[in-house]
Formats: C-alpha cells, structure tokens, sequence
C-alpha cells in the first residue's frame, strides 16, 4: 500500500470497489451455462499431460506419505472378513497349486464317496420326511456348540 | 486310474463340516466298521494259531468253540467300537467317511458315553433296527443309540480341503490337455 494516505485511501477505496464489482459479476454470470458452451475435450486434448507429470516429483510425494499410519487406519481385519475365500480360491490357481502338492488319489476317491454320501444322506432324509409328510426346513442343522443355530421364524 | 469321475459338489460339502450326519454315509460307515473289525478279529486269531502251533505245537481254532467265539468276538467288537469312540469319536470307517460322534450338544465324548453308545448299538439290533430309525426321521437324526449315550454324529471332513483338491485335479488335467 502506498505511504501517502491520499492514494492509500484511494487505493483502499478501489480495491472495495472492485471486490464489489467482481461479486456482482459472478452473481451475474451463469456458470452453468457458461460451462455448456466450454468445449472440454478440446481444452483436455490441449493439455500436454506428460508434460505435466514430468514436473510432478512423485518420489518426493511418496517420501512424505506416511505409509505405516496408513495401514495402521485399515481395518485388516474387517477386510479379511469381507472376503469370499471360497470365490477368491476358485478365481485363481493359487488354491489348486497349492493342493496339489498334497493330493493323492486315495483322498481324491475318498472326497468323492464321501460327496457321494452326504448327497445319498440328504436324499434319504428328504424323502423319508416327505413320506411321513413333515417340513424339515426349519430342524437344526447340526448340535449348538458346532453349527450356529438360525432364529426361529 | 487317472481320472476322478464326479466332484464334490461345493453347494453340498462346503459348509457341512459339524452337520448332522444322514443314514446312509453312517451305514456305509458301519459296514465297512464290520467289515474291518472281523478282518483284524480273524487275522489275531490267525496269528494266535500260527504262534502256538510254533511254539505249543498245537493249533488254536475256535470253530470247535462256539460259545468261546461268540463271547471273543463281542468283546473284541465291545472294545473295537467303544475304544476308538473313546478316543478319537470316530471307528476307522467313520474315518474313512469324515464322521464324528459328539455329544448332543456337540463337545467331545466321554470313555463313559462310548460305552453307553456301543451298547446302545446292541440294543437298536435287538429291537430289529427299529432303533436305527431315528436316524431318518428324528430332527436331530439321532438313533436309538444315541439317545442312550447324549450323542449326535456329524461331518468331520474338511470340504474345503477336498474341493481344493478336486479343483487342482481338474486345473492340472486342463493343463496337461493344452500342452
């Protein structure tokens, strides 16, 4: 600001006048529309990203980043949770390599009787409950301690 | 023999771990139960006879004795049966099928209990089965034996495990028919 108090009450007194201006301005402008008539992609293609991130030190983005506080805030937890094991091991061979150097082809043939067996046990039950005419939708699945019982309906 | 005819379904297994277990997996269970239970009884008896006829130079055979055999042959199906309930609440065919006896609430059998069970399992053939059929028609699939000692059977196996090694069954036959 100016030393002489004239023209620093005059600068003062323009500066107000112009934030007053400029408010009234942008209250005028309607941005949405000037917005519409910007063409965006045109103003993307001129920007030279590479250039940009050329000047973007990212190592020294990274070197301020505090990784530790970071993965102390994720809930690991929460994220294991989450996860379908079951989907995961299907999508990927990790689950089949690493079986395979355990499998042999006496529990392969056992797995399967004993698939077989649950299949035939449920068979069974169902149609021997069918014929005495009862609903067994809502037995327990198994004993307390083992099976978390459902709420009765 | 190179290749396994039918998965485990995983809808089927996977999460039946602690499940009541079905008359037919424990049937299968039991007769293969029979079935090795005599297999060990005749082998010990071979052997006995073996060994005496070496060292006494006379055999031992019990045909000839067959009050002696039916006594021998129930308490050594009285000790097959409650001993491996006793210790691991499972016989080897109930092994073999991935099932485990429990207590009715689902913690680990008593010594008492496997006794009580085996029992029990005397008592369900001298009723002509009739106490077997629990195991179809009782919410709990407990049979008559299993009332007598507070027991339930259950799956035991890991699916998971199988299913796992069903899919590197079929992930390496896959690649093995690319190259």
């Amino acid at each position: 600001m100016s030393p002489n108090p004239v023209t620093a009450r005059m600068e003062l007194m323009a500066q107000q006048v112009a934030e007053r201006v400029v408010a009234l301005v942008l209250d005028a402008i309607d941005i949405d529309a000037l917005l519409d008539r910007i063409d965006v992609e045109k103003l993307i293609d001129r920007v030279d990203v590479e250039k940009v991130v050329e000047r973007v030190d990212v190592e020294r983005i990274i070197e301020r980043v505090d990784v530790q506080k970071i993965i102390e805030r994720v809930d690991v937890n929460a994220i294991i949770g989450e996860l379908d094991i079951d989907a995961l091991v299907e999508q990927t061979e990790l689950g089949a390599i690493i079986a395979h150097s355990t499998t042999g082809i006496l529990s392969e043939v056992l797995d399967v009787i004993r698939a077989q067996g649950v299949g035939l046990d449920d068979f069974c039950f169902r149609w021997a409950n069918r014929l005495v005419g009862r609903k067994v939708t809502d037995w327990p699945k198994g004993p307390p301690l083992l099976v978390e019982q459902e709420a009765p309906s | 023999m190179t290749s396994v005819p039918t998965a485990p379904p995983s809808k089927m297994t996977i999460g039946r771990q602690g499940n009541y277990a079905g008359a037919v997996s424990r049937l299968a269970a039991f007769a293969a139960d029979v079935g090795i239970s005599w297999g060990l009884f005749t082998a010990a008896v071979a052997l006995l006879s073996v060994a005496t006829q070496l060292f006494g130079g006379t055999t031992v055979s019990l045909t000839h004795h067959q009050i002696l055999a039916i006594v021998a042959v129930a308490i050594w199906e009285f000790l097959y049966f409650s001993y491996s309930w006793a210790v691991s609440g499972k016989t080897v065919g109930m092994a073999l099928l991935g099932l485990q006896v429990v207590t009715a609430e689902g913690g680990r059998m008593t010594a008492r209990q496997a006794a009580l069970r085996t029992l029990g399992l005397v008592l369900c053939f001298l009723t002509l089965g009739i106490g077997f059929l629990g195991i179809l028609f009782q919410r709990n699939r407990r049979g008559l034996q299993d009332f007598v000692a507070g027991t339930s059977v259950v799956y035991s196996w890991d699916a998971r495990a199988a299913r796992l090694r069903f899919m590197s069954h079929t992930e390496f036959s896959k690649q093995r028919h690319a190259k």
